[in-house]
């Protein structure tokens, strides 16, 4: 039994925090098109700095499918090993706007707040 | 060609690892899990040119060690499981891989147990009563109350036949109440999840 990690050590807040966004950037991520693991990987890693285990990556989306917000299926394609293909399924698709509409409000609100910080360090 | 055997070798002890880990999930969900991994590294592998030991390592320690990873497969997976399911066994079963990693889960897995052994010894004494209807009953004495069997001569059987439907109905109740707790708590139980390297395998 653990009583789990010092929460005031910054790079477990930092982890808190980047999960929970981490879970709307994978689902975002498939809005569009349907893609493999390495593919949603590849995209987080150029748009955002959100991954810090790639491998922590596959249990998050192991979940989304368990909830019932993305549907797989596996490819064998050119690669010369099969591909498991993740997209979002209706209830995903809600839950991606839902969580989308709330991290926008959610980042103007914290903008704000966190304005007159960002300006004082910057004196 | 020694040299990507010798990595080809590598990649296997990492999946061999990582498998070992995954130890507690239906084999088919770690053939899947174990194709995707492997899919990642020979893609990351591939993308890099020529691959060198280096190479490797770094793509294997970008993806995690198999003990960090494993485990947040394990919480998911039981976890989703548990939630949709009405069997004590599989609720019990995920509140008690929660207790692992969290001192919640651990005392929600003590307040399992507990319910399903009142709900358990309920529904025995009702079917007891049945089967022993002598020995069996809902005991009343000067030294306390108890249902199921008593060797105090003194005491005095409160409930008599009642103890059927009282024991049966209370026993399915208390399991039912029981496990609609436990999924209940359950959908609280992923924030607490380890961050890693909590895992023995």
């Amino acid at each position: 039994m653990a009583f789990g990690p010092d929460p005031e050590r910054p790079d477990n807040w930092e982890r808190q925090l980047k999960k929970g966004w981490l879970e709307l950037a994978i689902l975002a991520s498939l809005w569009d098109e349907e893609l493999y693991g390495l593919d949603i990987l590849r995209r987080l890693e150029k748009d955002t700095d959100l991954v810090l285990a790639e491998g922590t990556v596959y249990p998050i989306l192991s979940r989304l499918k368990a909830d019932g917000l993305v549907s797989t299926k596996w490819v064998e394609g050119e690669a010369g090993h099969p591909r498991k293909y993740y997209s979002l399924t209706p209830a995903g698709r809600r839950r991606t706007v839902a969580m989308a509409r709330y991290a926008s409000g959610f980042l103007g609100s914290i903008r704000k707040l966190i304005a007159p910080v960002l300006a004082k360090e910057d004196k | 060609m020694m040299q990507s055997e010798k990595l080809q070798r590598k990649i296997d002890s990492y999946l061999a690892e990582l498998r070992k880990c995954l130890g507690e999930l239906p084999p088919e969900e770690v053939h899947d899990i174990l194709q995707e991994i492997r899919g990642h590294i020979l893609e990351r592998a591939e993308a890099s040119g020529e691959l060198t030991e280096e190479r490797l390592v770094a793509i294997l320690k970008a993806l995690g060690r198999p003990e960090e990873i494993a485990p947040l497969y394990q919480v998911d997976s039981i976890v989703a499981k548990a939630r949709a399911s009405f069997s004590p066994r599989v609720v019990l079963r995920a509140i008690h891989r929660w207790s692992h990693i969290s001192a919640w889960g651990f005392a929600l897995f003590v307040i399992g147990v507990i319910g399903y052994a009142l709900a358990f010894s309920l529904a025995l004494s009702g079917l007891g009563k049945i089967v022993a209807p002598q020995e069996v009953g809902a005991w009343l004495s000067p030294g306390g109350f108890n249902i199921g069997t008593t060797s105090n001569p003194a005491a005095r059987d409160v409930l008599g036949w009642w103890l059927v439907p009282v024991g049966l109905v209370g026993g399915a109740i208390t399991a039912v109440a029981t496990t609609q707790l436990l999924r209940w708590t359950l959908r609280f139980a992923r924030f607490r999840r380890p961050t890693g390297g909590t895992a023995a395998c």
